[in-house]
């Protein structure tokens, strides 16, 4: 019974997939509003499911994440704008760094490399509340520096990248939809793995997994790493959307604040939570800002309440049956 | 670099210790829910603020000076902070998932900071009265005369606090729980009283460091979240639990910033401001003046 729950729930979510894959050929979708809706939905379940593989899978509650996004976005952005990467190529191809997966990778891979060199000090140090109060300092700081950094971030503005490149939504939305089901699938492999189970052994009992020969330290920073990798690739993500990468908008806490809503909403510790949460936690944003535009941030704060307050063990474990929500 | 003169330097700290009272105020509500509920109230800052525009509001209308609102202020925040206990947190405290109760605190500091928008309005406000611009002048150096009443506030917060927790029964009960919740339960503590206490007093104090920072700053509805960010600083150079020890963490960070506004330069105050912070929870998590084998 179990078995067969598991097989059909793959099928109705690799449809889904498609179906979401084609909405862009709907007549008229390309220019609607439920297309650009549904790549902020993306961009937060990427987002969510990232902070969910570090605190939901792994106990090490982070605070930084908005750190990793913005991160990421400056790379991509100043990887562009001062063409650092591809030389001469980028005269003979004007679109090169647009959706370059280099580029993007690259992007996941500074906020990984940042996140691995604080979180080795960091996790060997401090542990639960002590970790999420030195994540939000490190996110502070790091926000500092790149104000202060001159021409090479832009300071206070920050970095114009060539907002020409931009013709239509599609690849925002392809990326974006790869990018969540991407994530989904790897988590949820990892997690069977080797590795996964040990990251979870850690998260129950630290003291019981480092007896049974589990190198806690590194099990911890890798998770730290990937998950703001993961970041990185949503921050790469959102910079070509924005074009205009500034220190206030990509290092902005909401980037931090909303995925750890949407995740706890949906479940933590699942991997459809993050997603379910991102979806249905901004469309309550979206459509409260369109309805009322003058509350909608008093009735996201009443949503996070009553959700909490309703909800705390998360959507995912409530609507689905156990055998499905725990994959 | 040349050193300036010791009259600047005395200044520097001067000012420095005045304005930092403010994050050891905040720092010591923060220090009172942490010890109890392990509940980091990210809302803090949000609180003070809205203590602020409620202290201008009496003070427009019907002309009560700030100083005099405490009298109205402390007892409505003991009591706001009794009901946001009772409605909000009351169920969160009880469970395990302790993102449960932070996550409740990101919505109140949300809700907060909107309703203080849609109501006064996004600008910057401040509280202006005869006595603003007056200062009190001692040995060449000049202090201004709300900083120093408001870190009179911060200091006589601190000290009724200490005094609680320290002389009466029910202190002694507070400082159980934040040592070992689950001894004190088995002694007979209910521990949502002392989660309520702790609250209601936490939210107290915002509205006495709102008198404060009415009359000190001008502040907007979002200036809180901040407050709170740098009364954490605070409350981890204190020692996380240390109440006289987050007074002493927030008059370390404002003198922290004066002097790095002064020597470096007004952008990096941040950056070296969350540096020391990093620093102290790294290699002396248990704050600056703890001694061993004995908490606060």
């Amino acid at each position: 019974m179990t078995a067969m729950a598991n097989v059909s729930w793959k099928w109705a979510a690799a449809l889904l997939t498609i179906i979401l894959a084609l909405v862009p050929f709907w007549p008229g979708a390309i220019d609607s509003y439920l297309l650009s809706f549904l790549f902020f939905v993306f961009i937060y379940a990427v987002m969510a499911q990232g902070w969910n593989l570090v605190a939901g899978f792994g106990g090490q509650i982070s605070l930084g994440s908005h750190a990793f996004f913005g991160l990421g976005a400056y790379t991509t952005a100043i990887l562009w704008s001062g063409n650092y990467l591809w030389g001469s190529l980028y005269e003979t191809f004007p679109r090169i760094y647009y959706f370059d997966p280099v580029t993007m990778v690259l992007s996941g891979l500074v906020a990984a490399l940042a996140a691995a060199l604080i979180g080795l000090p960091l996790l060997s140090k401090l542990r639960g509340d002590y970790f999420a109060l030195g994540t939000l300092g490190f996110g502070e700081i790091v926000k500092v520096i790149f104000v202060n950094g001159g021409d090479f971030t832009g300071g206070a503005f920050g970095v114009i990248a060539p907002s020409s490149t931009f013709e239509t939504l599609m690849p925002h939305y392809w990326t974006g939809l790869g990018l969540t089901v991407g994530t989904a699938v790897a988590i949820g492999w990892l997690m069977r793995s080797r590795y996964g189970l040990a990251l979870i052994a850690v998260r129950d009992d630290e003291m019981a997994a480092s007896a049974n020969g589990i190198n806690t330290l590194k099990v911890k920073v890798a998770a730290f790493a990937g998950s703001a990798f993961i970041a990185g690739l949503a921050g790469s993500l959102y910079s070509y959307y924005i074009f205009h990468v500034g220190p206030d908008s990509v290092f902005n806490l909401d980037w931090m604040l909303l995925p750890l809503m949407m995740t706890v909403v949906g479940g933590t510790g699942t991997i459809l939570g993050p997603v379910l949460g991102a979806f249905i936690m901004y469309a309550v944003f979206d459509v409260a800002r369109i309805i009322v535009p003058d509350y909608h941030p008093i009735i996201s704060g009443l949503t996070i309440i009553l959700a909490m307050l309703f909800l705390p063990k998360g959507l995912v474990r409530k609507i689905l049956p156990m055998s499905v929500a725990r994959n | 670099m040349t050193l300036p003169s010791p009259e600047i330097l005395l200044q520097l700290s001067i000012n420095g210790a005045l304005g930092g009272a403010m994050y050891g105020v905040a720092a010591v509500g923060l220090s009172l829910i942490f010890g109890t509920m392990r509940l980091i109230f990210l809302a803090q800052g949000a609180m003070i603020i809205l203590a602020a525009y409620l202290v201008r509001a009496l003070f427009q209308h019907l002309g009560i000076d700030p100083f005099l609102s405490l009298l109205i202020m402390v007892p409505v925040g003991l009591v706001a902070g009794w009901l946001i206990y009772q409605g909000l947190f009351r169920k969160a405290a009880a469970e395990e998932d302790r993102n449960i109760s932070l996550l409740i605190a990101v919505g109140v500091m949300f809700l907060v900071q909107n309703l203080m928008t849609v109501i006064w309005g996004g600008n910057t406000a401040a509280v202006v009265t005869t006595y603003t611009a007056s200062g009190i002048e001692l040995l060449g150096v000049r202090a201004s005369f709300t900083r120093s009443m408001g870190f009179l506030i911060a200091l006589a917060g601190t000290a009724l606090v200490v005094l609680f927790l320290r002389k009466t029964l029910v202190g002694k009960a507070v400082r159980a729980a934040s040592e070992d919740m689950t001894a004190a339960t088995l002694m007979g503590i209910s521990p949502h009283k002392v989660n309520a206490i702790a609250f209601a007093i936490g939210i107290a104090l915002a509205g006495a460091a709102g008198v404060a920072v009415a009359t000190t700053f001008p502040f907007n509805p979002f200036a809180g979240f901040i407050f709170s960010l740098k009364a954490l600083v605070a409350l981890a150079l204190g020692g996380i639990g240390n109440v006289t020890g987050a007074l002493a963490g927030g008059i370390i960070l404002g003198l922290i910033e004066a002097y790095t506004q002064f020597f470096i330069s007004g952008g990096w105050t941040n950056a070296i401001a969350y540096g020391v912070f990093l620093a102290v929870l790294m290699f002396k998590p248990e704050g600056l003046f703890s001694r061993p084998y004995k908490k606060a």
